[in-house]
């Protein structure tokens, strides 16, 4: 089974470096870090991802914005994307629900949680 | 007023006398007087008897002194008088004696003179005869007998003539004045009363006087009946006025002809005067009853209308009081009216006591309502005893409906007040919401920092330690366990950094009518898991009919969850957790007079209250105060957050309710929350 393709947009790179690691440990991932939101669809083209994990709040660009770039791109949009972000309450947390269309996670979040939340969607 | 009654004819008689009849025979010579006795003596004559004879004045004059003389025949030359000197002396002292002179002069003026002198009759020496003489003896007896008896007739009518106030006239068929009283010249400004004969009332009346005086003196002459007792207005020339009270009569001859007419009047000026002051006063005071808005009556004890005014009258549907007079009440008024009036008097009548002022709905003849203040006092004779009853009734319905709209007035602006005051409470219940509402704005905005600024961090460290686990280089002794200790405090922090965004979060309550009973035994099954390790003992005091509330059951079942998880937290060693509701009137400012929660509460409102209790250790009585300050805990670092009473007040808030925690008497703590129905 091919490694599922995963792109991580968020701008602390610490967190993307580290997500990185975690889930390639795993032997079923291969993950792309992208830490300047504006270039996340030019990235995102380049490196077709089966599934984005995107920030929502981030200098110059927000996460909303980029999802919807990434959704206008013919060739991008059936691509799953996942939101991770720290501005969650617990009521949202548990709610299983939708943010702006898109399922999301909030951080911190276990790896477990997020490998299965990815093995989800893609 | 006016009468007529026929006139009946009065005939006088003189009738004769039986008596015999003394005469004194005055007579100088004794042959010639001796000659006349026998003359009198005569058998078929036994009246006359010639008791006395004198031969001088002197002597005749005492002899009649001495009375019982009944004729003087008399020889003028006496042997002490001469001429005609004892005619006359003696006619002086003895104006109604009759006498007969028997003269020696046989001369028709000396016969003439005589008789001018008072003597009844004449008879001349040598020229009569005994029967001549008896004859005129008894005709001169009948004739001074006869002209006594006119003079004192004629003194008699002169006297009233002359005396009585009463005016007394004779009048000729022309109205004239034939003969007056004294009193009717003096009315005329007139000593003499001759001074009216041949004068009509034309000459001293006005015309509205003398016009149909006249008039009635014409009819009577026509139909010869008496106008009695009539009142005139008799106006003077003057103009001065007198009142009169008038008989009139026909004035009828021997022949009983009518010669004119005559009658009487009295002055009744000052009667006619006070009567018509009476009258006046009379009319005054009915003009004054009847003129006042008031209704004033008067019924004896038998309820009969004794008076009534007009205004009463009109709400009898009359149009003249008058009509009213001797009748009832009940003969105008239905008999549901009437009753209560009978008994009012009745009551008056029995008691005596007057009833003063007295209120009562009373409907007229046309069936119309309105409110009187009546006064009702009873009526008493002179000696006391009481006739009847006074009733003055006024009509207040314009007060009272005034009255009623001030109270009206009132009772709107009471109302007034108090959707004021309703609105200014929840103007200031809205106010406190929108400051609380921006307060939390503010501290959602730095939660909202704080949580992103933390969280990320957070997230590396969550991520690095799950990464330096599965390193085989960190499998030494101490490592894993440092690295799950550092997970389990990313985890804590970021429960914490979780609570403080749900409570900074602007809260919108889902609001549906709900059993709190039910959220509670829910809230119940969701903290079981908390008193897992210890005995529990549960007691629930759940009122059966709790009315249904208007709550957001999740946000309400998460103040539950907070309230009990702090109750078994409160016993670590386990104890009884009570959870009782009940209902309540809210009677007005309670224990809690200084929050403006309780105050908002409406009066008579229905409260609906849950209670908590549990056995712990209780609160320290300086951090009562602080129980609700976000981030304020009683717990050990690790059991709580310090969040959620606050989160538990700010959605007892929303919903309009108070929670409040004290320390039970018998040890522990007890948290109510109390919400309106």
């Amino acid at each position: 089974m091919n490694p599922k393709r995963i792109l991580i947009v968020d701008d602390e790179s610490g967190f993307t470096q580290l997500v990185k690691l975690n889930l390639e440990q795993t032997g079923r991932f291969i993950v792309k870090e992208e830490n300047d939101g504006e270039k996340a669809h030019a990235t995102a083209r380049e490196f077709r991802p089966d599934l984005i994990l995107l920030d929502i709040v981030m200098p110059k660009i927000d996460g909303g914005d980029v999802a919807a770039l990434i959704r206008e791109d013919f060739e991008l949009k059936k691509t799953p994307i996942v939101f991770l972000t720290a501005l969650v309450t617990n009521k949202e947390a548990s709610s299983n629900g939708l943010m702006g269309g898109f399922p999301f996670l909030a951080k911190p979040i276990s790896l477990e949680k997020l490998i299965e939340c990815i093995d989800k969607f893609c | 007023m006016r009468g007529r009654s026929r006139y009946k004819k009065q005939s006088l008689t003189i009738m004769p006398s039986p008596e015999k009849y003394s005469i004194l025979l005055a007579e100088p010579d004794p042959a010639v007087a001796a000659l006349w006795l026998k003359m009198i003596k005569r058998p078929s004559v036994s009246q006359l008897s010639v008791k006395h004879t004198a031969k001088t004045l002197d002597e005749s004059l005492k002899i009649l002194e001495g009375g019982a003389i009944d004729l003087l025949l008399l020889d003028p030359d006496l042997s002490d008088s001469k001429g005609g000197d004892a005619l006359k002396r003696i006619r002086e002292l003895f104006p109604d004696l009759p006498i007969v002179v028997l003269s020696g002069i046989d001369d028709d003026a000396a016969v003439s003179k005589i008789l001018e002198g008072g003597a009844q009759d004449c008879l001349i020496k040598g020229r009569f005869d005994a029967r001549t003489l008896i004859h005129s003896i008894l005709s001169s007896i009948r004739l001074a007998r006869a002209e006594s008896s006119m003079a004192r007739e004629r003194d008699m009518f002169q006297m009233l003539l002359d005396n009585i106030p009463e005016r007394i006239y004779f009048k000729d068929r022309q109205s004239r004045f034939v003969r007056v009283s004294k009193s009717l010249a003096w009315l005329f400004k007139q000593d003499d009363p001759q001074e009216l004969v041949g004068k009509t009332d034309f000459n001293f009346f006005t015309l509205e006087h003398a016009q149909p005086a006249f008039h009635d003196e014409q009819e009577i002459l026509t139909t010869g009946e008496a106008i009695v007792g009539k009142t005139e207005k008799e106006t003077l020339a003057d103009g001065s006025v007198e009142w009169s009270l008038t008989t009139k009569m026909p004035w009828v001859d021997q022949q009983g002809k009518i010669i004119g007419t005559f009658g009487i009047s009295r002055d009744v000026t000052e009667i006619k005067t006070m009567d018509a002051a009476l009258s006046a006063e009379r009319h005054l005071i009915r003009s004054v009853i009847d003129n006042v808005p008031d209704r004033i009556l008067l019924k004896d004890v038998k309820g009969r209308y004794m008076l009534v005014n007009s205004a009463h009258a009109k709400l009898l549907g009359l149009d003249d009081p008058s009509q009213a007079l001797g009748k009832k009440l009940g003969d105008f008024l239905p008999a549901t009216v009437v009753e209560q009036h009978t008994a009012e008097d009745e009551e008056i009548l029995r008691s005596g006591m007057p009833m003063i002022s007295h209120e009562e709905l009373m409907e007229n003849a046309l069936g119309e309502k309105m409110w009187l203040s009546t006064t009702k006092v009873p009526l008493r004779d002179q000696e006391g005893k009481i006739v009847g009853i006074v009733v003055i009734s006024r009509d207040i319905s314009e007060q009272k409906k005034a009255r009623e709209e001030v109270i009206e007035a009132n009772r709107s602006l009471t109302e007034a007040v108090a959707r004021l005051k309703k609105a200014h409470e929840e103007m200031h219940a809205i106010q406190l919401q929108l400051i609380e509402a921006e307060k939390m704005k503010s501290i959602g905005r730095l939660a909202a920092g704080v949580a992103h600024e933390v969280k990320n961090p957070l997230a590396i460290i969550d991520m690095g330690v799950t990464y330096l686990l599965q390193k085989p280089s960190s499998q030494d002794d101490e490592t894993p366990q440092v690295l799950k200790e550092m997970g389990e405090a990313v985890k804590r922090a970021d429960i914490v950094i979780k609570g403080l965004l749900d409570f900074s979060t602007p809260k919108k309550l889902d609001v549906q009518e709900e059993d709190l009973n039910t959220i509670i035994e829910q809230s119940l099954l969701l903290v079981r898991g908390e008193m897992k390790g210890s005995s529990y003992r549960v007691v629930k005091e759940l009122h059966t009919d709790l009315p249904r509330l208007k709550v957001d059951r999740l946000k309400i079942g998460q103040v539950f969850v907070n309230l009990l998880t702090n109750a078994i937290h409160a016993m670590p060693e386990g104890g009884t957790l009570t959870v009782r509701t009940s209902t309540r009137q809210h009677a007005g400012v309670g224990e809690n007079i200084g929050d403006s929660r309780t105050e908002s509460f409406r009066i008579g409102r229905t409260l609906v209250v849950a209670e908590v209790e549990d056995e712990g250790t209780g609160i320290p009585s300086d951090k009562l105060s602080k129980l609700f300050d976000p981030f304020f805990t009683t717990k050990t670092t690790g059991q709580g957050t310090g969040l959620g009473l606050s989160v538990s007040k700010s959605i007892i808030d929303l919903h309009g309710g108070t929670i409040e925690i004290k320390n039970r008497p018998e040890g522990g703590a007890k948290a109510t929350i109390t919400l309106e129905v």
